[in-house]
């Protein structure tokens, strides 16, 4: 089995799901939405987050880089074109302005990580799968939830929808109690423009799940100023959810932590995508359209 | 037995709106200013005085004294209040203990009403009082030059008062307890009085009476004595309620006044028949402990049980409604208010903003294991989330088996509403480690907290729990400097434990380290048995002893071991810290081999300046406390562990154990200004963190920091533990529940005790800025609630830079700007303000040299001059010359390079200055040059804990004198600039 690459495991989360849960972050996704507040999700291949503002200068990555990528003149930087990101620099890095995203658990490490806090889980928490997609790696995340519920945990995965249905029934499903759906914008083209990616198939595979999960699956709508949050789109989710009698939803307040991190991985951001939370009077109208729309 | 039957537990129906009395009484009591009350001192030295020749052993001294204030305590009424008694004679006041450390504020008698932290109005009436009449009384008296005098002031007498390596708790406290009120309520105090007259009787009856025999009767006598003023004060408070109401045109207070006054004439004499005579009796027995107890850490104990019976019998019979039981707790609460702590300025640094402690506990399980959760729990919640005021610290013990999840969640909405109290007990963990002291499962069931967090069988054992307050940073800092550390200089404080270099493997440092705790808590331990003898021979407590179980059965006096169980508690300051040092220490050195441990030390000493990557290192990449690293595991439970060991191998005066805690109030903040960098990549002066709490930002989210807590073995801090976490946001149901998840998880885990506060940086910066937009915030300090704007600054921002954890998330928030790298606020230097008016032309030559002294730089020739101008003002002004009437103080004055020696002899009403030594000064004092002991004198806000540490002054001898001379400096100031006439 190959081994994914995860870039973050979060204990004491109490927003991934019901009660206090871990959450595991898996790294790659089908879908480069502009707006992804964890853009180093994204690719598949390992990264570092370079913050230049935190480098005190002692030049420890120069010393040890192999391939020539971090370089010290006229200031310290990190030449990502060289980078392989094998992490030797984020290890000798006192202040932590390199750090090496994606990092290789053996299923008993994770399985051990995850239940070091299960006594915190108690009736209602667990463990929640998210990512980037983690239906990317079915055999491993098969693995590991078999395993956990095993342990009696509760599961949870959160999805971009863009998966075989036939695997995900067999592999998967069986083992999870909760399923968030993202819902992120109904007209095809326009998904295909912000998110690379087409929605049919997601459609297609939220259509099929809801009639089988019922109450255990819960659609989830980011609202990102100007883009999915348009009367026009949310109103289209909304009518999609009252024809599938699905009333238990999810809108997520756009969160513009992805430019800082946009900012650490050298990338460039979309100009489209704002740099502040949502107003509280729009978001209150947005989801009072919704709510509306959807009963 | 269902002792829970109300239908909504959180009595939702209630609030300060329709409980106008409260909402009055809460309103009065924030607006209250802190007055120094002089009652206390003024009648039982008065009383000492009077018996000092009677021949009479002081066991009956101390009791006459005791009965001598009580008696003549004034009665006093200031508001609606529904309970009668009060601490002290005034609204809000704080009483005066000469015999601890009342005569540290003798200096600043003059000043204290109008300094800038937390000043206390004091009459001018009451200053001459003191000055003149009460604390000379005591310059040889008090426990701390007793001991000094009897001990020929040894070692570790002279170690303490150097303040940064241990604190002596005994030497400003007698007990931090809680005391059985349950007998006393039950069947009166006059049961109480004929038992131990009984008993006596019993003894006398035997005829021929050995010394033991004698002591017995004696004792007997004494609580006797000292319980008839209990009865004595409440007939004065009943007689005094009576004469008011007559006087009272107001129908609402005149039946008021009536009611108190019958209850007063009913308790605590006799039992109480009453829910309200339960609670006024409790308050009268409060009260009454303070004349021989100070007020600090007094602990009601387990409310809910011990005032149930009379909840649940005025209830069901109709003569009680749940609104009136929420009146009167809550008139409890606001009367637990009504006194503070006397704290010189210098001690502001150290406990400023505490309040006086007296700790409640509600819920957990009965003697017989089982669910002890009543109806008056809820109350007692209800009135702690409605009143949201300083004092009664309220902890909430939780049993995971036996305690509803209801309860849980009732405390835990309490706690988010109030966003600090109460604190959370595990009841499992507790009562094992109490069984493990030796304690019966019975009592260790009935545990109830001491003060901050410390596990008591209430009412039972005498547990001393501040004896010892043990810096643990300066056992590290003398091994990383061969038995010196570097607030303290070139002395060599500790043992030689060996140079840097000679360490060549983590175990041998380890063996350093343990050799200079281990001689530390030696000196703090034989300290502390030297004040407990003083305590024995000087301060017996026969009220406490007759409101205890125990001493009535065995006949001795609580101070020579008469309770059921004895123990004296010593905690430790600075653990997260020490044992992340160690951590780094074994991993990047030893392991490792990325630095040495000299590169480590030398940078050490430079505060890491330009080496900003070492200190990284030591920060950012190596084991910490409040994570799974095994390593940090490791040091984290072997500190414990040898700590424990080293304790409980001593056996106190009383024949009790040394059990070590790990609270810290503000000392972590205190003693953290004062202490140099830290292998754990600390700056110097920075805080502390807190009681057993991680290092702020070591644990990366909320559930690591309480596992690792958990992980703790609770065997090994019997005296309690304070774990602080600041957690947000806690607004919607969801948030409520997974707090009580985490708090049910954590206990379940084995975690003994936790404490929230649910706030933001933002919060907590912004009330930083604005104290007085937000008077009355009210926070979790270590085992304690302050008002925010009390603290001094070290601390509000310690309390700031506490990691906040995201609720929602899980995940540690960054620090907001400004306290990223941890350090502390700039704090200005205090200047002095001098101005120069002329007070009399026979004065003018010394007086114009002293005022310019005093506002120059030049002051090379300060001490004589202020020593001429002392003797022309004895000489000219007959009210300043009443300072030495009587009085016989001789100083010795010597420069450090002994260019300048000047001893002053004051005797006959008389100043005698010569410039040479003298034998056997009373008080000598060595200083560096002029201007350092001018600012030792008479600065506004003297520096005197870091004039003594800079060994800029350091005075030895009885620091009484001192005291009363720097009193007199300041007057003299004080004349010479317009202040007083």
């Amino acid at each position: 089995m190959t081994l994914p690459l995860i870039f973050d495991i979060r204990h004491g989360s109490m927003d991934d799901g019901p009660g206090i849960r871990t959450t595991v972050f898996f790294k790659g996704c089908p879908l480069s939405c502009s707006w992804c507040h964890n853009p180093e999700s994204q690719r598949m291949e390992a990264e570092i987050f370079w913050d230049a503002q935190s480098c005190v200068g002692c030049q420890a990555c120069h010393a040890v880089c192999p391939g020539g990528a971090s370089a010290v003149l006229p200031e310290v930087t990190l030449h990502r074109e060289k980078c392989t990101a094998c992490g030797a620099c984020t290890e000798e890095c006192p202040s932590n302005a390199r750090s090496l995203i994606g990092k290789h658990y053996p299923v008993e490490e994770l399985v051990r990580i995850l239940l070091l806090d299960r006594g915190f889980y108690r009736a209602t928490g667990g463990v929640t799968f998210s990512g980037g997609e983690p239906t990317l790696h079915v055999e491993y995340l098969s693995t590991v939830l078999q395993t956990l519920k095993k342990e009696n945990i509760s599961t949870a995965l959160q999805t971009c929808g863009a998966f075989d249905l036939e695997n995900f029934r067999r592999h998967l499903l069986p083992y999870l109690d909760l399923v968030y759906f993202d819902l992120k914008l109904c007209d095809t083209t326009s998904h295909l423009t912000y998110t690379g990616f087409g929605n049919e198939l997601l459609l297609a595979n939220f259509s099929a799940l809801s009639r089988e999960m019922g109450k255990r699956l819960v659609p989830r709508v980011p609202l990102v100023p100007g883009i999915t949050a348009t009367e026009l789109n949310l109103t289209e989710i909304a009518r999609l959810l009252r024809e599938l009698g699905i009333t238990t939803y999810q809108l997520l307040p756009f969160n513009p932590g992805g430019i800082e991190k946009r900012r650490l991985l050298g990338q460039p951001f979309s100009p489209e995508i704002p740099e502040s939370f949502m107003d509280r009077d729009t978001e209150r109208r947005l989801r009072e359209l919704f709510r509306s729309t959807v009963r | 037995m269902e002792y829970t039957q109300l239908t909504d537990l959180r009595l939702s129906e209630f609030t300060l709106s329709n409980l106008p009395l409260l909402n009055e009484l809460r309103t009065r009591t924030l607006a209250e200013k802190p007055r120094v009350c002089i009652e206390r001192a003024r009648y039982v030295t008065d009383s000492l005085k009077n018996t000092r020749n009677s021949g009479e052993p002081i066991q009956l001294r101390y009791a006459r004294a005791v009965k001598g204030f009580l008696a003549r305590k004034s009665p006093q009424f200031f508001d609606g209040n529904l309970l009668a008694g009060t601490t002290t004679s005034k609204p809000f006041g704080a009483p005066v203990y000469p015999e601890l450390t009342g005569l540290t504020i003798w200096p600043e008698l003059e000043t204290i009403s109008t300094r800038k932290k937390n000043p206390l109005i004091i009459d001018s009436a009451d200053v001459n009082e003191l000055n003149f009449e009460i604390f000379p009384f005591w310059l040889e008296e008090n426990i701390l030059e007793a001991t000094r005098r009897r001990t020929g002031n040894p070692g570790n007498l002279k170690l303490f008062e150097k303040l940064v390596f241990f604190l002596a708790g005994k030497a400003g406290a007698l007990s931090h307890t809680v005391p059985c009120y349950r007998v006393a309520l039950e069947r009166g105090v006059d049961y109480l009085i004929a038992e131990a007259l009984r008993r006596e009787h019993k003894i006398i009856a035997q005829g021929l009476l050995s010394k033991a025999d004698k002591q017995q009767a004696i004792f007997y006598r004494s609580v006797r004595i000292a319980l008839e003023g209990v009865r004595d004060y409440a007939a004065n408070l009943s007689r005094g309620a009576a004469k008011l109401a007559l006087a009272e045109t107001d129908p609402v207070r005149k039946s008021n006044l009536e009611a108190m006054a019958e209850v007063c004439a009913q308790v605590p004499a006799g039992p109480a028949r009453t829910f309200r005579e339960a609670v006024n009796s409790l308050w009268i027995l409060q009260v009454a402990i303070h004349a021989e107890n100070i007020n600090m850490a007094i602990s009601p104990g387990r409310l809910d049980q011990i005032l149930y019976p009379w909840y649940r019998a005025d209830l069901d019979s109709g003569d009680l409604t749940v609104a009136e039981a929420l009146e009167l707790v809550g008139c409890l609460w606001l009367k637990l208010n009504d006194n503070t702590n006397l704290v010189p300025e210098t001690a502001e640094e150290l406990f400023g903003g505490a309040g006086t402690v007296p700790a409640v506990t509600v819920g957990g399980v009965d003697g017989q294991g089982e669910d002890a959760v009543n109806d008056l729990t809820y109350v007692i919640l209800k009135v702690t989330e409605l009143l949201q005021t300083r004092d009664p610290s309220v902890n909430a013990r939780y049993h995971p088996e036996k305690n509803s999840r209801d309860y849980l969640a009732r405390v835990a909405e309490v706690v988010a509403t109030t966003k600090c109290v109460p604190a959370f007990y595990n009841d499992s963990a507790a009562i094992r480690t109490l069984v493990n002291q030796g304690v019966s499962s019975e009592h260790a069931r009935d545990y109830a907290i001491i003060g901050c967090v410390e596990l008591s069988a209430s009412g039972r054992s005498y547990d001393a729990s501040s004896s010892i307050l043990l810096n643990l940073v300066a056992a590290l800092e003398l091994a990383l400097f061969n038995g010196k550390r570097p607030v303290t200089g070139d002395l060599q404080i500790g043992p030689r434990t060996g140079d840097l270099e000679s360490f060549t493997t983590f175990g041998e440092f380890l063996s350093a380290f343990h050799a200079q705790l281990t001689w530390l808590i030696g000196q703090a331990v034989q300290l502390n048995e030297e004040f407990g003898r003083t305590h024995q021979e000087k301060l017996p407590s026969p009220l406490l002893s007759a409101l205890f179980e125990g001493p009535l059965e065995s006949g001795k006096d609580l101070i020579s071991g008469g309770a059921l169980y004895n123990a004296s508690g010593a905690t430790h300051i600075g653990f997260a810290d020490v044992v992340d040092s160690l951590s780094a220490i074994e991993q990047l050195v030893f392991t490792d081999g990325r630095f040495t441990l000299p590169q480590v030390v030398a940078a050490l000493k430079d505060d890491f300046e330009g080496n900003e990557p070492l200190r990284l290192w030591l920060a950012n990449k190596a084991p910490k406390y409040g994570t799974d690293h095994p390593v940090a595991v490791k040091n984290s439970t072997s500190l414990l562990a040898f700590l424990y060991e080293t304790y409980q191998g001593y056996v106190n005066y009383r024949g009790g154990r040394y059990r070590p805690a790990f609270w810290t109030m503000t000392n972590h903040a205190g003693q953290g200004k004062l202490a140099g960098a830290l292998p754990n990549g600390r700056k110097a002066h920075v805080s502390f963190a807190s009681g057993i709490t991680p290092v702020s930002q070591a644990a990366p989210d909320l559930t690591c920091c309480m596992r690792s807590v958990a992980r703790i073995n609770p065997l090994h801090i019997p005296g309690g533990e304070a774990f602080n976490l600041k957690m947000v946001p806690v607004d919607t149901a969801d948030d409520l529940e997974s707090l009580t998840d985490a708090v049910e998880a954590y206990f379940q885990a084995g975690g003994l005790h936790v404490q929230f506060n649910i706030m933001t940086y933002q919060t907590l910066v912004e009330a930083k800025a604005h104290p007085d937009r937000h008077p009355h915030l009210l926070v979790r300090v270590s085992g304690y609630s302050a008002y925010f704007r009390d603290l001094n600054d070290a601390m509000k921002d310690e309390i700031i830079a506490r990691t906040a954890y995201d609720s929602r998330t899980g995940a540690a928030l960054p620090l907001p700007a400004g306290y990223r790298d941890r350090l502390p606020a700039n704090e200005p230097a205090e200047k002095m303000i001098v101005s120069g008016d002329m007070l009399n032309s026979a004065l003018a030559l010394p007086l114009a040299k002293f005022v310019d002294c005093i506002t120059s730089e030049i002051v090379e020739e300060f001490l004589e001059v202020l020593l001429d101008l002392m003797k022309m003002v004895f000489f000219f002004d007959d009210d300043y010359r009443k300072n030495i009437e009587g009085f016989a103080g001789r100083y010795l004055f010597r420069s450090v390079d002994r260019s300048i020696t000047i001893s002053a002899v004051f005797a006959q009403g008389k100043l005698h200055v010569d410039e040479e030594e003298i034998p056997d000064p009373h008080v000598q004092v060595i200083f560096k040059d002029g201007k350092a002991l001018m600012n030792f004198l008479l600065a506004e806000n003297p520096d005197i804990l870091g004039a003594m540490l800079r060994q800029e002054v350091t005075p030895e001898g009885n620091l009484n004198y001192l005291y009363k001379f720097a009193y007199m400096a300041r007057h003299l100031q004080r004349m010479a600039t317009g202040r007083v006439s």
